[in-house]
């Protein structure tokens, strides 16, 4: 692998390029980065730090001039502007200037329509090509959807989700854009997403979560798949920082699962 | 020629990104935080991140201002506060873990500050007070591990590793596991032995 500049790369032949994260632990721990176009489930309970890593990745994509864009379900994107400022990475001209931009789905549902609490086939590919076409106008490199979850209870079905996140997936791709999708589920969940479905379909599975160890609790990231690349399946503690999401591996020897 | 005076010149000739184990008789314990600090803060110029699951940080740093040392560029990891439930100090300088049995996040403190450390382009050296402190409250397993990815991560950063152990409280196990890990081993006895340093 030989290192062109701070965000391109160029792999042998045969490997694809990559989508560099910035965030320095999991781009070792994938071997480069994202393999570009992917779509990847970041998936876990509250409080494990999805929503702030994925805000992370945009951040430093903005920094180094690829376009990123943040659709916001659950929350407006005003509170979510805070969690990034106390970043020392972070530089509001990243958002002036149009590198960086926060879009709240709530809005999108009212303009095209979809304040329903169910979305038919129809639905969904309004939906898709809205999103795409959005991408494709903004020229987006990097794409967060938080949550993919908050969307499929829309879907209600699991043929609706499948179809839903391919669609997504292969409008994304097609445009170089490689999307992370959040994902909640339960601390007790034995599934990567709440449906089982969308763990299926995605490209790659982050697996974000709480380990309590002797009465210690302490959040740890795992890589379950990655399509496209050789990556680590070791579990690592990581620490949000204003320098950034830090990662290290999780001790063994003290009997953690 | 004073105890401090003589850990001095022997953390002053140590090669960059070496490890080295300090075996401490107890009674020689400040002199040698006073060399630590005067010779890498001072004369290397370096941050000086000290990993205490001895004493609170606050007890630490009231006796290094007694001692007249510069604490300017003493980072502190403090692994012992908050388990004692001693009041915690809001400071730059300080970085608590919640317990010393959490090892994985004392690694994630430590390069956060190698980090914030490397902004200002100035590398550290990590102080690790101590082994000893540490084996109450992690079996030998972990620590060994920890010492292992410890001191192998900061190598690669060209930064220095030193590990106190003291020496009455020192087991033979304790004194293999960071053997194992350091490529030199410093022995200060107390002023009642005649303070040598080999």
């Amino acid at each position: 692998m030989t290192a062109m500049s701070d965000n391109l790369i160029e792999f042998p032949r045969g490997e694809r390029e990559r989508c560099v994260t910035g965030i320095e632990g999991l781009d070792n721990i994938l071997n480069g980065g994202i393999p570009r176009g992917n779509t990847v489930l970041l998936t876990g309970s509250c409080g494990t730090g999805k929503t702030t890593m994925s805000l992370e990745f945009l951040v430093h994509g903005a920094l180094a001039g690829e376009n990123s864009l943040f659709i916001s379900v659950t929350e407006a994107s005003t509170k979510l502007l805070r969690n990034i400022i106390p970043y020392e990475f972070f530089d509001e001209s990243l958002i002036t200037s149009g590198k960086l931009t926060f879009i709240d789905m709530p809005a999108m549902y009212e303009r095209l329509g979809l304040e329903k609490s169910e979305f038919s086939f129809e639905d969904i590919v309004l939906l898709v090509d809205a999103i795409g076409q959005i991408v494709e106008e903004l020229k987006i490199k990097r794409l967060v959807i938080d949550s993919i979850t908050s969307v499929c209870y829309r879907l209600k079905t699991e043929e609706k989700i499948r179809d839903f996140i391919l669609r997504l997936g292969k409008t994304l791709s097609e445009k170089g854009c490689t999307t992370i999708l959040v994902s909640e589920i339960s601390p007790a969940e034995t599934r990567y997403s709440l449906y089982g479905v969308e763990e299926a379909i995605a490209d790659g599975i982050i697996l974000m979560g709480n380990l309590e160890r002797r009465g210690d609790l302490l959040r740890t990231l795992q890589v379950v798949k990655m399509r496209g690349t050789q990556h680590s399946r070791t579990k690592y503690v990581l620490d949000l920082t204003p320098v950034g999401v830090l990662l290290v591996p999780l001790l063994k020897g003290g009997g953690g699962d | 020629m004073s105890i401090s005076s003589e850990v001095g010149e022997k953390l002053l000739s140590l090669p960059e990104a070496s490890a080295v184990a300090m075996r401490i008789d107890i009674n020689a314990y400040f002199d040698v935080i006073k060399a630590i600090t005067e010779i890498f803060a001072r004369e290397k110029n370096l941050n000086v991140v000290y990993i205490t699951a001895t004493l609170p940080s606050a007890s630490l740093l009231n006796a290094m201002r007694l001692l007249e040392l510069e604490t300017d560029h003493v980072y502190f990891v403090d692994a012992i506060s908050r388990i004692m439930t001693s009041a915690i100090q809001k400071s730059d300088h300080i970085m608590y873990v919640e317990s010393p049995t959490m090892l994985e996040n004392i690694l994630l403190k430590v390069e956060y500050l190698y980090k914030k450390s490397s902004v200002e382009n100035k590398n550290i050296v990590v102080v690790l007070d101590s082994i000893n402190s540490l084996a109450i409250h992690n079996n030998h397993r972990i620590l060994s591990e920890f010492l292992h990815i410890m001191v192998n991560n900061l190598r690669t950063k060209e930064a220095n590793t030193i590990i106190m152990a003291i020496e009455e409280q020192s087991t033979d196990e304790l004194l293999n596991i960071i053997g194992f890990v350091c490529d030199e081993t410093i022995v200060v006895k107390g002023p009642a032995e005649g303070g040598d340093v080999e």
